[in-house]
């Protein structure tokens, strides 16, 4: 009985990445974008920050929660980040607005950039001409990822 | 007390275990070894095939290209070529390769898509914008030579290949083809299965080899404590058992000791003031012993065996330590209450050469008889054992002999008729104790009793002589014997068994004369005179031998109602010329005359001396006069 016991918890402990299902969802890929809107907003925006996130799942508002002040519709917000793919309707909402997403950057003009997964590599892009309309300031080191699209 | 050299040291177990623990580190870090090597030489062959391929679509895309033109300018503007690069790109995308495409530098330094394989909802734009993230990638422009870049960070990619397209020695565009985490996976769980089954079977073999360690240990504090005498903390005969067989007498020498009237002891003041004795004693003997060399055994009730290392010629050294112990327990205060104490002495018996024995039995023998000599002489004293080189040389046989002599058969008896003087005819024969040595030398008695005095030998060698009176007596019906046997063998219940049993036997009893030599043992033994009427009420004829010059007790023998009286022969021998010797002689022969107790002359050497004898009235007489002890009844006349 002991010796089945014994081996019983061997292999569980040499096993133990079979069991990660038991624990909370977690994503570190969420975590990073989470951080650098973070620091995008902190070092361009200045004001205080509040995130609307469109369609924000448990697991979104867990992790931006500890990044922002995360409100529930993009009227209160001042920073809108749109990581979903389908469309949506921002009509009423004032703020930046910021994406996941190259080709939606390209495509609205609302967007003064993107942070994007590009061949499972982060990338970041700025765009000049839309940072100046909205008066965003961005310090010199973020001037690799700025670009000059019409 | 432990004795180490025997009893090892449970420090050798860390030893062990410390050997162990290295052997597996070893192993382990082996085992690490293995999968960077196996990972490597893995990865080198699933991706072997596929860089190739790589760098013959290289060779291929440049092909649409024209050599004296931008590559990258003569791709902008050619939608056509692009599709056509495109379409060569996606041929190196498989279930392992995630991603090919191509990429420039810009005057910036920054690096743009200019052609990519990938399906439409991942396909990078022309021109935009990638953001590497190894050196390795401007690198090549300096070495313009292909590259593998590893990923440490990044999620779903395991390597980039990177190939570049040069232009007039210059780079132009790379050709990337990522990898992705699916290839390195696989090769992972092959290496996780090999290092998870290596780790499992080390932590399996650690684990027996920790459960064995504590067991061994735990085996051996057991055995260590089945070793132990609970009482005095010495050894005890399981652990003289133990090391009997393995143990250098060479370099011991041996001795036994015996406490003095312990069982009166305990007797007056009751087993617990016994126990406080013992351990007492037992602390004394340690005291005076080496704690690491010598050895102390509780042998049985009250007698302790000490071996003594020393080197042969350092005797005295165990002699000086066996007299240390001796004068210790003798100046000792024992005490049996608060204010109350007894002085207790012991007697020991010293084999200073044990390593001359065959076996620790037998040198213990030797040490026993030594103590049974102290005893005899009346107790408090330590007596040596003279050493077998000493006997031999006064031709006595040492115990080995003996005992090898009872297992030979080569002890026998020989017989010397007693010759009724009256009818001059044998009325018995007395049966000699004779062992016939290697070379056909027949050994007597004095030169065999000595050495196994006191001793089960001296019992096995009765029991011989009974056996061959018994069996002579049985070939011939007609005659008598008689038998000398110890004071000891009186009280021995194996030789009284043995009596009783040939009693049973028809017309065998009445034949046997039992001779017992006069002494004062046999005053001193418990039972001996209630055992010699038990033997007198089977039949047996008691004669008392050597009468006349060791303890000559007249109440004695009236008490024990003897058959016959053998005059010593010394006695006799002078009797011609010694009026002393005669006038004894006559004494005797009158008291016997009295008691109604026959009278035996022994040493009967000639015709004067017989004819004495025979005037004084002695019916018995026995000597060369007659015949000289031989080796068969002789039917002899006179």
């Amino acid at each position: 009985m002991r010796f089945a016991l014994f081996i019983f918890l061997l292999h569980s402990f040499i096993f133990a990445d079979q069991y990660t299902f038991l624990l909370d969802e977690y994503d570190k890929e969420m975590e990073l974008e989470a951080k650098i809107l973070s620091q995008i907003a902190k070092d361009g925006i200045k004001t205080p920050i509040t995130l609307f996130i469109p369609d924000i799942t448990k697991s979104e508002k867990k992790v931006y929660g500890k990044f922002f002040s995360i409100s529930k519709n993009c009227k209160d917000a001042n920073l809108i980040f749109v990581n979903k793919n389908y469309e949506h309707n921002f009509a009423m909402c004032e703020g930046y607005f910021f994406t996941n997403n190259y080709k939606k950057l390209i495509a609205d003009e609302r967007f003064f950039g993107a942070l994007f997964w590009s061949k499972s590599r982060p990338n970041i892009i700025f765009i000049k001409k839309r940072l100046k309309a909205q008066k965003i300031t961005l310090p010199e080191n973020y001037n690799r990822y700025i670009e000059e699209l019409q | 007390m432990i004795h180490k050299t025997k009893l090892r040291n449970p420090l050798y177990l860390i030893t062990i275990s410390a050997f162990f623990a290295i052997i597996l580190a070893i192993l382990l870090y082996g085992t690490l070894k293995l999968e960077e090597d196996v990972e490597s030489k893995i990865i080198k062959i699933s991706t072997s095939d596929v860089l190739k391929i790589a760098a013959n679509n290289a060779q291929y895309i440049t092909s649409f290209l024209d050599k004296d033109k931008s590559y990258i300018e003569q791709i902008k503007s050619d939608k056509k070529l692009q599709e056509k690069i495109d379409n060569a790109l996606k041929i190196l995308l498989t279930k392992n390769v995630k991603y090919a495409y191509i990429v420039y530098k810009d005057k910036n330094g920054t690096f743009r898509f200019i052609s990519d394989g990938s399906s439409p909802q991942e396909k990078a734009m022309i021109g935009q914008k990638f953001d590497v993230t190894s050196p390795l990638w401007k690198d090549l422009y300096k070495t313009k030579k292909p590259v593998i870049i590893h990923h440490e960070f990044l999620k779903e990619l395991f390597i980039t290949y990177l190939y570049p397209f040069c232009q007039n020695k210059e780079v132009e565009m790379i050709l990337a083809i990522d990898f992705s985490i699916g290839k390195i996976e696989d090769v992972n769980t092959i290496i996780s299965t090999m290092k998870t089954t290596i780790i499992a079977t080390i932590v399996i073999i650690f684990l027996f080899l920790t459960v064995l360690a504590i067991q061994t240990f735990r085996f051996i504090v057991a055995r260590n404590s089945a070793f132990l005498d609970k009482l005095t903390n010495v050894y005890n005969r399981n652990y003289l058992q133990e090391i009997e067989n393995f143990i250098n007498l060479d370099n011991y020498a041996l001795a036994a000791l015996d406490i003095d009237h312990f069982k009166r002891f305990n007797d007056t003041y009751g087993h617990e003031v016994g126990d406080r004795i013992l351990k007492e004693i037992a602390q004394i003997i340690l005291k005076n012993c080496r704690k690491e060399e010598d050895i102390v055994i509780r042998y049985g009730g009250e007698e302790f065996v000490i071996l003594v290392k020393s080197k042969r010629d350092e005797r005295k050294t165990s002699i000086d330590t066996c007299k240390r112990i001796h004068s210790s327990i003798q100046s000792h205060q024992f005490y049996i209450s608060d204010t109350e104490y007894v002085n207790i002495t012991v007697s020991m018996g010293v084999n200073l050469t044990p390593g001359q024995s065959r076996t620790f039995s037998d040198a213990f023998k030797l040490a026993d008889i030594a103590l049974y000599n102290a005893k005899n002489k009346g107790r408090n004293s330590i007596e040596i054992y003279e050493d077998g080189s000493k006997a031999r040389q006064s031709g006595h046989l040492s115990i080995s002999e003996i005992n090898a002599a009872l297992e030979e058969d080569r002890v026998i008896c020989y017989f010397q008729p007693i010759v009724h003087s009256k009818t001059n005819t044998v009325s018995h024969y007395e049966a000699l104790l004779r062992i016939v040595d290697y070379d056909g030398k027949i050994i007597t008695p004095d030169k065999i009793l000595p050495a196994i005095k006191g001793t089960f030998i001296l019992r096995n060698i009765t029991k011989r002589v009974l056996k061959i009176c018994y069996k002579t007596l049985k070939d011939n019906p007609d005659i008598q014997i008689t038998v000398n046997i110890n004071p000891q063998d009186i009280i021995n219940d194996t030789i009284i068994d043995r009596l009783q049993m040939y009693a049973k036997k028809r017309d065998i009893a009445q034949r046997i004369g039992l001779e017992i030599v006069e002494s004062e043992d046999l005053i001193r033994l418990q039972h001996a005179d209630k055992n010699l009427l038990k033997l007198k009420k089977m039949g047996y004829k008691i004669f008392i031998d050597d009468f006349g010059t060791g303890y000559s007790n007249f109440i004695y023998l009236a008490q024990i109602k003897t058959d016959f009286i053998k005059i010593d022969g010394n006695i006799i021998k002078n009797i011609l010329n010694d009026k002393l010797s005669l006038a004894i002689v006559k004494s005797i022969v009158n008291f016997a005359k009295e008691a109604n107790i026959k009278v035996v002359a022994e040493h009967v050497s000639n015709e004067e001396i017989y004819q004495i004898i025979k005037s004084l009235g002695i019916e018995y007489a026995q000597g060369y006069h007659f015949s000289a002890p031989r080796e068969s009844i002789e039917r002899l006349e006179f």
